[in-house]
């Protein structure tokens, strides 16, 4: 059913990267992200509410996702930590609304995308920050996968 | 150069080496200084790059003191040219601050320590303070002439505690504090269930360790508490004395550097190590005991 094949998640929808700008308006866009959260906020009627990070550490994220049947319609985050955590939260968001939200797409990212959303040396500076986002989106997601099929045996 | 009433409060706090710390007034009054290099350390790696002290420099604890491939601290030559790249000397007064209440400032100075650098401050109240008073912050980036820096020796038998010390530690009975929090001391999941437990593959603590929040050591104004309030915190209520040899941990020996410097120089213990092994190697060792 997917789309997507291996690897090719990074390049078939050309997001907005922030990893490639200068790094004066890269740092822009990431403070700016930071500041001013992309789909922040709970979802009420969240099919899925899936908590991920390092409370020692400080960084939290809570991904809330909605669906109708096998479709995606909504995806939401809230958290609190560092700025690397918190912005990669808002620009991965970002970019899965900007694509048409497709879950297959999410499975196949890697840290390499992480890279191209926010730049090699942040990534490199604070890989646990980075990726805490997409690997807690990848578990809500799968998460979601195993309650469909779960309804699917029982129906 | 100091202004007196500033220096006074600290002085006034009791601490056993009061000169380890300087206040946010003495730094505003050496920015101009050559003798001494503000070094500002976070855990929030994009912090200086949105605002710093005019003149400071970053020292960053996982890319600049920490070895890319084996789990250690860089090596001598490193740590040399790491201090020359910063216009860091043998002789210069490094002033350390940073987010989280000086946190990663207290590691980047015990790592300092290891390589027995003479000259290292904390500022009191961190980042937060001098934000919190307004004073200047700027976003250029200063270049300074590399300096001179001999090859130091690290040493690391008299700060730094490794697992077989701190396994014959335990069967001494030798005192241990945890300085994480008391749900991480616990083994209690904090509700992150995709999340492996503080990285490691148990939750709990070393038996024997008593439980001091590394938090406990500081004010609402992010400086840290007089001698006499650190006195009934780690010696009354937790039982350390100053005459204990005391090894600290947490989760990779970042929070536990914070209490390393408050146990040595604010309350002037000469036995404190810390393990920076922590949870993450102490929870995933094989039959290694732990206590819940």
């Amino acid at each position: 059913m997917s789309t997507v094949t291996p690897g090719e998640g990074c390049t078939a929808h050309r997001p907005p990267v922030a990893g490639k700008l200068d790094p004066e308006t890269r740092l822009q866009v990431v403070t700016d992200h930071y500041q001013n959260p992309r789909h922040f906020g709970a979802l009420p009627e969240a099919t899925v509410v899936l908590p991920g990070g390092n409370p020692g550490c400080g960084d939290v994220v809570v991904i809330y996702l909605r669906a109708e049947g096998e479709r995606l319609v909504d995806v939401k985050y809230e958290g609190q930590g560092c700025t690397v955590s918190q912005a990669a939260a808002s620009l991965l968001l970002e970019h899965l609304h900007a694509t048409g939200l497709d879950p297959d797409a999410v499975l196949a990212m890697d840290y390499r995308f992480m890279e191209e959303l926010l730049g090699n040396d942040l990534v490199r500076a604070r890989p646990r920050c980075a990726t805490l986002a997409l690997g807690t989106l990848k578990s809500a997601i799968q998460a979601w996968r195993r309650k469909l099929r779960a309804g699917t045996h029982q129906g | 150069m100091a202004r007196p009433a500033e220096e006074a409060v600290i002085a006034q706090k009791g601490y056993a080496v009061p000169e380890a710390l300087v206040s946010t007034e003495w730094v505003a009054q050496h920015l101009e200084d050559p003798s001494v290099r503000v070094v500002e350390s976070d855990e929030d790696v994009l912090l200086y790059d949105m605002g710093h002290i005019p003149g400071a420099v970053k020292i960053d604890w996982h890319t600049d003191l920490q070895d890319p491939v084996v789990r250690d601290y860089i090596d001598p030559q490193r740590f040399a040219a790491l201090a020359s790249s910063r216009g860091i000397s043998r002789d210069t007064t490094v002033v350390f601050y940073g987010d989280k209440n000086n946190w990663w400032a207290c590691y980047a100075f015990w790592a300092f320590k290891l390589f027995g650098h003479p000259d290292c401050r904390i500022m009191d109240g961190g980042r937060k303070k001098w934000e919190a008073e307004g004073r200047p912050m700027t976003r250029d980036v200063p270049s300074y002439a590399p300096a001179s820096y001999p090859v130091p020796r690290r040493e690391d038998a008299p700060i730094r505690a490794f697992r077989q010390d701190v396994e014959a530690h335990v069967r001494a009975g030798r005192p241990l504090v945890d300085v994480r929090s008391p749900q991480e001391y616990r083994g209690e999941l904090l509700h992150m269930p995709d999340y492996p437990q503080e990285g490691a593959l148990r939750g709990g603590h070393i038996p024997g360790a008593r439980n001091v929040p590394w938090v406990m050591a500081i004010q609402e104004d992010g400086t840290f508490k007089p001698a006499d309030a650190l006195r009934a915190i780690y010696q009354e209520q937790a039982g350390l004395s100053p005459q204990d040899d005391i090894v600290a941990y947490c989760r990779i020996g970042e929070r536990s550097a914070h209490t390393w410097f408050v146990l040595t120089y604010l309350l002037g213990y000469p036995r404190v190590r810390n393990y920076d092994g922590s949870w993450t190697e102490w929870g995933n060792l094989v039959r290694a005991p732990i206590e819940r």
